[in-house]
C-alpha cells in the first residue's frame, strides 16, 4: 500500500483570481492527479462561463440566444438552472442579466459602456431553460454574466474532481470563495473589508464552503477600497450599505451567490439564508459585526 | 429561525491580528519542473536561473520558464512550460509574497511561515492559514506569461 505523502499545496492563475488548491490523505501520485484534475475542473468553467471568452457559453448565448436556442454545456445548463432559482427566491436581488447594466458602469467591456443611460437587470426570468441543454433569451437586449456564481461553482466541481481521487482532506481556494472536505476543521482567516490589509476573524469551517464579497479592492493598484463592484439589479447603483459579507454555505456556488444577496439585502436575506441553510456575517457601515445564530460559534473575532 | 448577534470590535482586537505581510511557497523550482513534464528524465539549464530544456530520452519534451512579476504590493514567483513547439503548455505559481509598504509589524504572523519550504510537508489542518476576504487580481501574471511568450515562444528550439 503506497505511503501517504503530507499536504500538497499549490496554485494557478485561474478565474482572474489565483486558485489555490490543496490536498492530502492519499498516495503522493494519487494527490497530484486530483490537483492536476482539480485544476482541469476549474479550467473547465473559466472556458465555459467567462464573459471575456469569445468562444464561451456565455459569450455565445449573448450572441445568439436572443434569436434562437443555443446548447450549452451541462455545467453552464446547471449554473443557470441555480441562478435563476436564486433570482426568483431573492425577489430579483441576484440577477445575471446584470450585464447590460454592468458595461454601461463600465465595469464588464462592451458596446454601452460609459452610457450615461443605465439600463435596468430585473430580466433573470427571460431567460429560458428549455429541456436538452438548449437556453433561449425571450427578448433582445439580454445579456447575462455569471461572475457572481461561477466562481463558486468552478470550487464545488474542483473538491468533486478531488474526491475523485481518493483524497481524505481537500481545500479548494478561488480568491476568497472556497470550500473544504475532510474529517479535520479548518480555519480561515478573513480580512477586515474596511483595512483589507488587516484581519478581523477567522471562521473553522469544515465539509462546507465559504465566500466572501467586499467593497471592490485591488492590491495591484491601491490600498484603498473604493466603491462597491456589486450592483443593486432593482437601482442599477452600486450596494453600500455593508461593507462586505461572509456566507458559510454547503456549497460553494450556494455561498458565493448569497454574498451577493447579502451585500444588497443586509439582515432581511435571513429567510433565504435559512433556505439554503446558509449563515452570514456582516460588516455595517458603522463598523460593526453582525453575525447570524447559527454562524456565531464557528467565528473567533480576535485572536 | 435565523437572529442577528451584533458585536462591536473595539479597534484594538482588530489590530492584534493585523497582517501586513503574507507569504506562501507554494513548489520550489525542481518540484514545479517535475509537475510540469512528468515524463522528463533531464532538465538542462539554457539561460542560468531562467530558462531550461526538458527532455526524455534525448528528445526533447518542453521548455521551462522561470520568470516573476511585481505588482504594487506583490511579487510573485511563476513557471510557465512551453512545448516544444512553443505554446503554453501550464502555468504554475511557484511563490507568493504580499507586502505593504515592506513592513513587517507582525512577528507572530510572520513566525508560521518559517521553514515552510516546499520541501517540509505540511499538515492539512493549516499551520498556514487559508486566507479569503478579497480577490486578489492575476492580472500581472497573466501579462507575464504573454511577455514569456513572445520572448521565447518561437526562439526556443
Amino acid at each position: 500500500m503506497a505511503i501517504d505523502c503530507g499536504n500538497i499545496r499549490r496554485a494557478k492563475p485561474l478565474l482572474g483570481t489565483f486558485v489555490e488548491i490543496q490536498a492530502s490523505g492519499a498516495s503522493e501520485a494519487d494527490v497530484n492527479a486530483g490537483i492536476d484534475a482539480a485544476f482541469d475542473a476549474v479550467a473547465k468553467v473559466h472556458r465555459l462561463m467567462s464573459f471575456h471568452e469569445p468562444d464561451s457559453d456565455v459569450s455565445r448565448l449573448n450572441q445568439f440566444a436572443s434569436s434562437h436556442p443555443v446548447s450549452v454545456d451541462p455545467w453552464t445548463y446547471e449554473v443557470l438552472r441555480i441562478a435563476i432559482e436564486l433570482h426568483f427566491r431573492s425577489r430579483g436581488a441576484f440577477d445575471i442579466t446584470i450585464a447590460p447594466v454592468l458595461q454601461a458602469l463600465g465595469l464588464l467591456p462592451g458596446p454601452g459602456e460609459g452610457s450615461r443611460d443605465v439600463p435596468r437587470a430585473r430580466t433573470a426570468h427571460q431567460v429560458e431553460l428549455l429541456g436538452d441543454r438548449l437556453v433561449r433569451f425571450s427578448g433582445p437586449g439580454i445579456g447575462i454574466d455569471l461572475g457572481g456564481i461561477a466562481k463558486g461553482f468552478a470550487v464545488d466541481r474542483a473538491l468533486d474532481a478531488l474526491h475523485g481521487f481518493g483524497i481524505a482532506n481537500g481545500l479548494v481556494n478561488a480568491g476568497g470563495d472556497l470550500a473544504a472536505f475532510g474529517p479535520d476543521p479548518q480555519t480561515v482567516s478573513i480580512r477586515n473589508p474596511v483595512d483589507p490589509q488587516k484581519f478581523m476573524c477567522g471562521i473553522r469551517i469544515r465539509n462546507e464552503a465559504l465566500a466572501s464579497s467586499a467593497r471592490r479592492f485591488d492590491p495591484f493598484r491601491s490600498d484603498e477600497t473604493t466603491n462597491s463592484a456589486i450592483i443593486d439589479p432593482i437601482t442599477s447603483e452600486p450596494a453600500c450599505a455593508i461593507q462586505g459579507t461572509t456566507v458559510r454555505a454547503p456549497s460553494c456556488v450556494i455561498a458565493d451567490a448569497l454574498t451577493k444577496i447579502v451585500m444588497i439585502a443586509g439582515t432581511s436575506a435571513a429567510d433565504l439564508l435559512e433556505h439554503y441553510r446558509a449563515g452570514a456575517l456582516l460588516v455595517l457601515a458603522d463598523g460593526d459585526i453582525q453575525i447570524s445564530s447559527d454562524l456565531k460559534d464557528q467565528v473567533s473575532l480576535a485572536a | 429561525m435565523t437572529k442577528w448577534v451584533r458585536y462591536t470590535l473595539p479597534a484594538a482586537a482588530i489590530v492584534s491580528i493585523a497582517s501586513p505581510a503574507y507569504s506562501m511557497q507554494y513548489l520550489s523550482i525542481a518540484e514545479a519542473q517535475k509537475q510540469a513534464f512528468p515524463s522528463a528524465t533531464s532538465f538542462s539549464e539554457v539561460q542560468a536561473g531562467r530558462v531550461w530544456k526538458a527532455e526524455a530520452g534525448g528528445r526533447a519534451v518542453g521548455f521551462f520558464i522561470f520568470d516573476r512579476v511585481v505588482g504594487k504590493h506583490l511579487l510573485i514567483d511563476y513557471a510557465v512550460a512551453l512545448t516544444p513547439a512553443g505554446a503554453v503548455h501550464s502555468v504554475e505559481i511557484l511563490q507568493y509574497r504580499e507586502s505593504y509598504g515592506g513592513e513587517i509589524r507582525s512577528a507572530s504572523w510572520l513566525a508560521q511561515f518559517v521553514g515552510k519550504t516546499g520541501g517540509s510537508p505540511l499538515k492539512i489542518n493549516g499551520d498556514i492559514r487559508n486566507i479569503a476576504g478579497a480577490t486578489l487580481s492575476s492580472t500581472h501574471v497573466t501579462e507575464g506569461v504573454k511577455r514569456v511568450l513572445s520572448a521565447y515562444g518561437n526562439r526556443l528550439r
